[in-house]
């Protein structure tokens, strides 16, 4: 389950920051339209979004709440990491972490 | 005027963060570790780490009491658990008063053996915990006040800073290291604030929450007539009522394991029993209550929730299931526990530990920032480097090399003493302490004697080393060290080393960074710098 909410909440919070220029741009060389980068906002609320249940479910809300915004500052402190030193690297691992996050889900 | 409010809260961020923050940084530091005190005390009693539990570890220990104390008023029997390997046990002798916690003897039992074991004397992860809200070798009351007043100034730092760097959620994931100093130190301050920043308003807040009625005593005291006492009774703090006097009649006790069994049955998926409390054993009227390991609330401790059984017949007496409380008060004491993490697993301390480094990383970095940005606006592209600069200038930046890197150094000079003091000193744990704070005392003294820039590597070199050969003294002096550890599958001790090498090697990189001066070479001189951007977000 913290796997779920973590892979989930990297997914969004790559969407999240691929919608804006600077970092569209340190990933792709390119701005993005403005209907691409409002896609990608939507998509990144999204995965914000669906990233809460698995921690609610693993540990009830009192616990779910803080254990998922501790999950949201490990995902961005690795998106902020990646992002001067492995652009491409932050990109790739979006598809990753989504493809895996199903998993410890089904695990339990 | 149109920035006035905004220049004024830049103003009071910049100062209510460098008066207290070197203290605020101390307190982040130590109070980051000390989310993992019970695993740093573990480590730091070598003598333990032979203890493995087992399925009988309750039995054995309830056994191992009546020969060690079978005249005793009380046993309270702690067991292993995930943070611990050992048995901690206590008993109150008969003659005692119930609330003497004084005349409780303690023991430690080997989970495996029941043996008697006997760990070094050391204050161990306790030390830093403590010294986290209450400093060392001065009134607990005043040094609270001390800690009290900094929360207060972090609350108002934190509340500040989001004003005043307003651009922080537009910001959100910019980090530029290859821009100038300035810039960088820049996003790397506010990248660990606004990543964690839900963690750092909920401790600080929480922080104050805890000191409550010492910082604001006034409602209690208007409500109460003065008498803090029949608050902190009807709060639900209240003592335990004194337990019956041992019965004449002798009876044996009955087995442990059906009731153990039992509790696991209505406390399934929490951990199991976490401690007994044998009362009057030995008697007619004995009685064996048992609490869970864990709690799955945070507002509660586990101590609410309690299974008492018949000493005797092993009859279930009751069962109580633990109060609703207020809301205010469940609030409050959510926001309290959430500070504590009592309740908080391995997976979760590690997320609260996560954050807490992101605390000390940004009040460290705020520190460095204020003696970056006044170095640039005077010119000078070297931010490291000594120069001709206002006495003010450079006090803080040789506060901020005996405190940002020399405190960590101080913390691995703490562990290194644990393992080479002799186990038998007199006051051994007050040795350890007195290591410690030699260490800081001389990382202070050695900031001012040294250029700025060696300084810096050196005590981050020195830091650096220490921890990352904490697993190799750990392995000379101990049977606890990775090589048995992590084929046994032991996180607790394995987890220790591994987070002392990463420690080390964070710091090496860090001190390679300021000795190289990479900042420098590609630092723009301050004069190329777009002075409006940069210069106007920063006052």
């Amino acid at each position: 389950m913290i796997l779920s909410s973590l892979c989930v909440a990297y997914a969004g919070l790559l969407a999240l920051a691929l919608a804006m220029d600077r970092h569209h741009e340190q990933v792709f060389a390119r701005r993005p339209s403005a209907r691409t980068s409002r896609l990608l906002g939507w998509a990144g609320w999204l995965g914000l979004a669906l990233s809460l249940p698995p921690a609610v479910i693993g540990w009830g809300w009192a616990v779910g709440i803080p254990a998922w915004l501790g999950l949201l500052t490990v995902a961005a402190a690795a998106l902020v990491l990646l992002f001067p030193h492995a652009p491409r690297a932050a990109l790739r691992l979006g598809p990753v972490a989504l493809l895996c996050a199903p998993f410890p889900a089904l695990l339990g | 005027m149109k920035d006035g409010f905004r220049q004024s809260m830049a103003w009071l961020h910049t100062w209510s963060g460098l008066l207290l923050g070197w203290l605020l940084f101390a307190v982040f530091l130590t109070g980051t570790i000390a989310y993992f005190r019970q695993e740093v005390t573990v480590w730091m009693q070598p003598e333990l780490h032979g203890s493995i539990p087992d399925a009988g570890t309750a039995e054995r220990a309830v056994e191992r009491m009546g020969q060690l104390a079978p005249d005793a008023a009380q046993w309270t029997i702690t067991l292993p658990g995930e943070r611990s390997p050992a048995v901690s046990v206590s008993w109150r002798p008969v003659d005692a008063k119930p609330n003497d916690r004084a005349a409780l003897k303690r023991a430690t039992l080997d989970a495996g053996t029941g043996a008697v074991l006997e760990p070094r004397d050391t204050a161990g992860g306790n030390f830093l915990y403590r010294f986290h809200f209450e400093l060392y070798g001065m009134p607990r009351e005043v040094a609270r006040w001390i800690v009290g007043i900094a929360t207060m100034a972090m609350l108002v730092a934190i509340v500040s800073g989001i004003i005043t760097h307003r651009r922080i959620f537009k910001d959100f994931f910019t980090f530029r290291p290859e821009k100038s100093a300035l810039r960088s130190w820049m996003d790397g301050h506010v990248a660990a604030a606004v990543l964690a920043l839900p963690f750092h308003l909920m401790i600080t807040y929480s922080g104050l929450l805890l000191f409550m009625t010492m910082l604001m005593p006034w409602a209690v005291d208007l409500a109460y007539d003065g008498n803090r006492q029949a608050y902190f009774a009807e709060s639900g703090f209240r003592r335990a009522p004194p337990p019956p006097r041992p019965a004449p009649q002798v009876a044996p006790l009955t087995p442990v394991a059906p009731l153990l069994a039992e509790a696991d049955r209505r406390w399934a998926g929490r951990g199991g029993v976490g401690s007994l409390t044998v009362t009057n054993p030995g008697r007619a009227n004995a009685t064996i209550e048992l609490r869970p390991a864990e709690s799955d609330s945070i507002g509660r401790g586990a101590a609410t929730e309690r299974l008492l059984f018949d000493g005797v017949t092993g009859r279930t007496l009751e069962a109580p299931p633990a109060e609703p409380q207020p809301a205010a008060m469940a609030t409050g004491n959510y926001l309290m526990g959430l500070h504590l993490a009592r309740f908080a697993g391995t997976g979760m301390r590690w997320l609260f530990f996560i954050s807490g480094v992101a605390g000390t990383v940004m009040v460290g970095s705020g520190l460095i920032l204020w003696v970056v940005k006044r170095r640039s606006q005077r010119g000078r592209a070297d931010t490291w480097a000594d120069g001709p600069e206002p006495f003010g200038h450079r006090l803080a930046d040789r506060l901020n090399i005996g405190v940002v890197a020399g405190l960590p150094l101080a913390v691995a000079a703490y562990f290194w003493a644990n393992r080479l003091l002799p186990a038998g000193l007199e006051e051994r744990a007050g040795w350890e302490i007195g290591v410690f704070f030699l260490t800081w005392a001389a990382a202070l003294l050695h900031a001012p004697l040294r250029p700025s820039r060696r300084g810096w590597a050196e005590q981050l070199w020195a830091g650096a080393a220490l921890f990352a050969l904490l697993p190799m003294l750990n392995l000379a002096t101990a049977a606890g060290h990775l090589g048995n550890s992590l084929p046994a599958g032991n996180w607790l001790l394995a987890g220790f080393d591994l987070t002392a090498l990463a420690v080390g090697l964070l710091l090496g990189f860090a001190a390679r960074k300021v000795g190289r001066n990479v900042f420098a070479r590609k630092a723009a001189p301050a004069s190329a710098l777009p002075a409006g951007a940069v210069v106007e977000e920063l006052t």
